[in-house]
């Protein structure tokens, strides 16, 4: 893949968590907000980047046999310097995603961007690579939190939207809104991309 | 036995690295952590234990070393005299490690006011439920000078079903604070007094 390609995958073509379907965990868990989607989204844009950097600079180190256990350190250390981060310049949303940042180690994501893109491509592109994918995740729980917290609450990003007559449909921000909410996009992405002939084979 | 070595010597330089680089951030961040924690943990909890605004009473701070431990004290003063002490202790034998939580107590009366969770990594839906005020207000009007037990080794206090390890770590950081009372009375007095002497405001 060329760079322009690699920063665009993201964002449709790999679009996680709808294309991928991976990282699903945290898009059903933390999306009862907004807010707390784009943070949670920024958190493994974050992990991912550097992940993806580190892991493609030593690629050429790492033995095929504990590349696994390496990629885990790797994310691991990543994931608790942003959860430390979060604590000294955001507390407040660090309290609300609690265990899910340390979760973050064991986002599918990032040990699926680190096994097929990282091990066998240049730091540049890894970086892209993992820029792309967050970003598109990002998007995709902020979307999720949105809805849901739309409906759910009446609110977006904490704001009052539809006013005092409005009842919100709790539903939406219980897990079982999760599924449904989540359900009927891919369901709606997979008939937009039916519509106009893409091709997608899961890999 | 070579492929070996290599294995075990990248592990452990990937290892190495990591340890490096976490305990430079943990060191450098500390600080931050900790003014965030009094900001949106310590002052709110203190606040609800003395009915007063967070501010006043997060000033009021000393520290207390022990043989085991270091404790930080918070003192409220009304009419110029000593009525109320928060102290920070560690909960230990929690299911997922130490419960910090913060002890107040009526001097006066040497009674306790109650009890508030700073943090804990105890199991969502079952441990975390220490955080409750139901659970929690069992403390109050405790006398703060004899431990507290669980119901079941003769106690006062109902254990939460379920989370018997998280329920006696709350029982021994009250202990613990309980004990620091006992020993060290005197000295928690002198360094406050020393505090306000030494120009800390009313």
């Amino acid at each position: 893949m060329t760079l322009k390609q690699t920063l665009l995958h993201g964002f449709w073509r790999d679009l996680p968590p709808f294309r991928l379907v991976l990282g699903l965990c945290p898009a059903l868990a933390v999306t009862a907000a907004a807010n707390n989607g784009l943070g949670m989204g920024l958190a493994v844009t974050f992990v991912l980047v550097f992940s993806n950097l580190i892991i493609s600079l030593l690629r050429k180190v790492i033995p095929e046999d504990v590349r696994i256990a390496s990629y885990i350190v790797v994310i691991a250390t990543l994931v608790v310097i942003v959860e430390l981060a979060m604590k000294a310049f955001f507390f407040p949303l660090s309290q609300q995603l609690g265990i899910y940042i340390p979760l973050i180690v064991v986002n599918c994501v990032i040990l699926g961007r680190a096994e097929a893109f990282a091990s066998r491509n240049t730091p540049v592109l890894s970086m892209a690579d993992g820029l792309s994918v967050g970003l598109g995740f990002t998007m995709s729980l902020t979307l999720v939190g949105s809805i849901r917290e739309l409906l759910g609450a009446g609110t977006w990003f904490g704001l009052t939207v539809f006013g005092e007559s409005f009842e919100p449909f709790e539903f939406m921000v219980q897990a079982p809104g999760a599924f449904l909410c989540l359900g009927v996009l891919l369901g709606l992405m997979n008939a937009w991309s039916r519509k106009r002939g893409e091709i997608f084979v899961q890999t | 036995m070579r492929e070996i070595g290599r294995l075990i010597l990248v592990l452990g330089l990937i290892g190495v690295g990591s340890a490096t680089s976490l305990a430079w951030v943990r060191a450098t961040l500390a600080e931050r952590i900790e003014q965030q924690e009094d900001l949106y943990v310590r002052g709110p909890a203190l606040s609800r234990l003395f009915s007063r605004p967070a501010d006043e009473l997060l000033a009021n701070k000393v520290k207390i070393s022990t043989d085991s431990a270091e404790y930080p004290v918070f003192y409220l003063q009304e009419g110029g005299e000593l009525s109320g002490l928060a102290v920070q202790a560690a909960g230990q034998g929690g299911y997922g490690g130490d419960i910090v939580m913060m002890v107040g107590i009526d001097v006066q009366e040497d009674e306790l006011v109650g009890v508030e969770v700073v943090s804990h990594s105890e199991t969502p839906g079952v441990g975390a439920k220490v955080e409750k005020a139901d659970f929690r207000s069992q403390w109050e009007d405790l006398t703060a000078t004899e431990h507290v037990q669980l119901r079941s080794a003769g106690g006062s206090i109902d254990a939460i079903s379920g989370a018997t390890f998280s329920s006696q770590a709350m029982v021994n950081g009250t202990n613990q604070v309980v004990d620091l009372l006992r020993d060290h009375r005197d000295e928690i007095l002198a360094r406050i007094d020393e505090r306000i002497g030494a120009g800390g405001e009313s």
